[in-house]
């Protein structure tokens, strides 16, 4: 079984963690420069602001006092995505992080009838400690388990997990699921499919093997074998990856910060690279790093932390500098290291990369893409090239961000002020 | 974590290990030793002097842990009309019944109590661990 975790709301409810009093009110989110929405409370829901709104078009009700925004603050997204993250991490044996907000648990031999207390204890946990409300959804697939959170986190019965562990449950939730809500068939096949007169995730569901594989290209296929309970979506598949993991378990524990900085930087640059093979970019770098859960006698830490990078980029030069720069907010000394790795996400194409208006950095970024086709050249000669500095960016310089809450946990200056 | 930078210049693996690596022992971290539950904990600052008599300033840095139950005597950050307040809790029942009340009692004779009744708009953020002091 799978548990998909997945945070209500994320950006929204980040900010409401030092804002109480938001609690239960319209607020939203903007993206980079104050585009446009990209996180909305249920309220501003309600009001019919729909995700990617242009900030323009819902600034009076700013003005009017109707609703709260914020301008993204992606120090705080990511640290408390980190500490969400290590709670999850502490409680299963395997979790795989699928962005900033999202991660599967593998609940691979676990008692089915201690699941949901455990998944119950997770979201009260998440809730109590970090202060944001996240939904759990639990089936026998990926594919599945995304629906079964959407579940989870639609339809308050629930209380915030809904177990899909029945074909009766199954059917049930597939017959309520729109097909171009389901993971892996997306905008552009879903009106093919609705053509076909396949509405709901059941239809497709029901439809013989031989009719998908003879119409649809391999994807769909397992997408079809997905909803029908048969396990295809294994980690860091190639084929419709909304993110790239590079990850080790090391042959002998680490402890030296120069040499899980060096692991690091390396698991970075695969990512960078992959992201230039398939012409993608990233705008997310998740750095993660467990010790060994099976070492009881030793302490356990499984930190990891997410840099948002303003621009999605490909180049190894940024893409190194971002995962260091998680690294750095999450060593700690003490602690023997088993496992590291870093997952880009947030992945666009990289000729539609959207360049902020104020992207002072693009002469720079221009030479930094340079270096990254030297690189590739000669990398594809079977050695490995390293750079030689590595500094950490600094990619919000002269970005827009006049709504932009402080910076609560990553600036000492910027902390709760309590009277 | 700055030194780091400037160690690492270049990735290169060189050098013999340093044999007194074998009998490095852990220098006390505060980190550590403050903070419990690192995914829970946040920091605030003291604004004003509602609890000056136990010993808590302006400037002060509290240590705030979320993790854990609130218990009577505990020092904690409540959210209270729309800021973060710092109080001391009082558990108690009210009299003739069995509904639990709640009780911010400040440290300043200046300051009232707070009466806060179950079921309102009220929020025990977190509890309050330590409080780190600038002395020069």
């Amino acid at each position: 079984m799978y548990a998909l975790v997945d945070c209500n709301n994320f950006f929204v409810s980040c900010e409401r963690v030092f804002r109480p009093d938001l609690e239960g009110k319209p607020v939203v989110v903007l993206s980079n420069n104050d585009g446009c929405v990209v996180s909305r409370s249920n309220e501003s829901k309600a009001m019919g602001i729909k995700m990617c709104t242009p900030f323009y078009q819902v600034k009076h009700f700013v003005d009017g006092g109707r609703l709260t925004a914020f301008s993204s603050n992606y120090a705080l997204y990511g640290d408390l995505s980190g500490r969400v993250m290590s709670i999850l991490a502490e409680a299963v044996p395997e979790i795989e992080i699928y962005s900033i907000d999202e991660a599967f648990l593998h609940l691979e031999g676990m008692d089915p009838s201690g699941i949901p207390a455990l998944c119950r204890k997770l979201v009260d946990k998440v809730r109590t400690w970090v202060g944001v409300p996240v939904s759990i959804g639990v089936a026998p697939t990926k594919t599945l388990a995304k629906i079964a959170s959407h579940f989870a986190k639609t339809y308050k019965g629930y209380k915030g997990v809904c177990i899909m562990d029945t074909p009766e449950k199954r059917c049930k939730a597939l017959s309520l699921t729109p097909i171009d809500e389901v993971w892996g068939i997306g905008r552009r096949l879903a009106p093919k499919l609705m053509d076909r007169g396949i509405r709901t995730a059941s239809d497709f569901a029901q439809r013989p093997r031989e009719w998908v594989a003879a119409n649809m290209n391999v994807n769909v296929l397992r997408t079809w074998e997905e909803l029908n309970g048969v396990r295809c979506v294994e980690e860091e598949m190639l084929e419709r990856r909304q993110s790239i993991c590079t990850s080790r378990s090391f042959a002998d524990m680490i402890e030296d910060p120069h040499e899980l900085q060096l692991r690091i930087s390396d698991f970075a640059a695969m990512c960078a690279s992959k992201l230039r093979e398939e012409g993608s970019a990233a705008s997310q770098v998740t750095t993660f790093m467990y010790t060994n859960r099976f070492r009881e006698d030793l302490d356990q830490y499984y930190p990891s932390a997410t840099v948002c990078l303003e621009v999605a980029a490909n180049n190894t030069q940024e893409i190194v500098s971002a995962a260091l720069k998680g690294f750095r907010t999450i060593f700690r000394e003490g602690y023997k290291y088993k496992k590291a790795g870093v997952i880009v996400s947030e992945i666009t194409s990289a000729d539609a990369i959207q360049t902020s208006m104020f992207d002072f950095e693009e002469e720079k970024r221009r030479k930094h893409d340079r270096i990254s086709k030297v690189m590739d050249s000669f990398n594809s000669s079977g050695s490995l090239l390293r750079l030689g500095t590595q500094r950490p960016g600094h990619y919000a310089d002269g970005i827009r961000s006049d709504f932009r809450s402080p910076l609560y946990t990553t600036d000492l200056d910027d902390i709760i002020e309590v009277r | 974590m700055a030194e780091y930078d400037d160690k690492i210049q270049a990735f290169i693996h060189a050098g013999f290990p340093s044999p007194a690596n074998d009998y490095m022992t852990q220098a006390i971290d505060l980190n550590k030793e403050l903070v419990r539950h690192p995914a829970a904990t946040f920091y605030g600052r003291v604004v004003g002097d509602s609890m000056i008599d136990a010993g808590v300033e302006e400037g002060d840095i509290l240590v705030i842990d979320k993790s854990l139950e609130p218990q009577d005597g505990d020092m904690a950050v409540c959210f209270v009309d729309g800021e973060f307040t710092l109080k001391h809790l009082r558990f108690g029942t009210e009299p003739g019944s069995d509904r639990r009340r709640l009780t911010l009692v400040p440290a300043n004779d200046r300051y009232p109590c707070i009466e806060v009744e179950e079921g309102t708009d009220f929020k025990v953020w977190g509890v309050v661990t330590y409080v780190i002091k600038k002395i020069r």
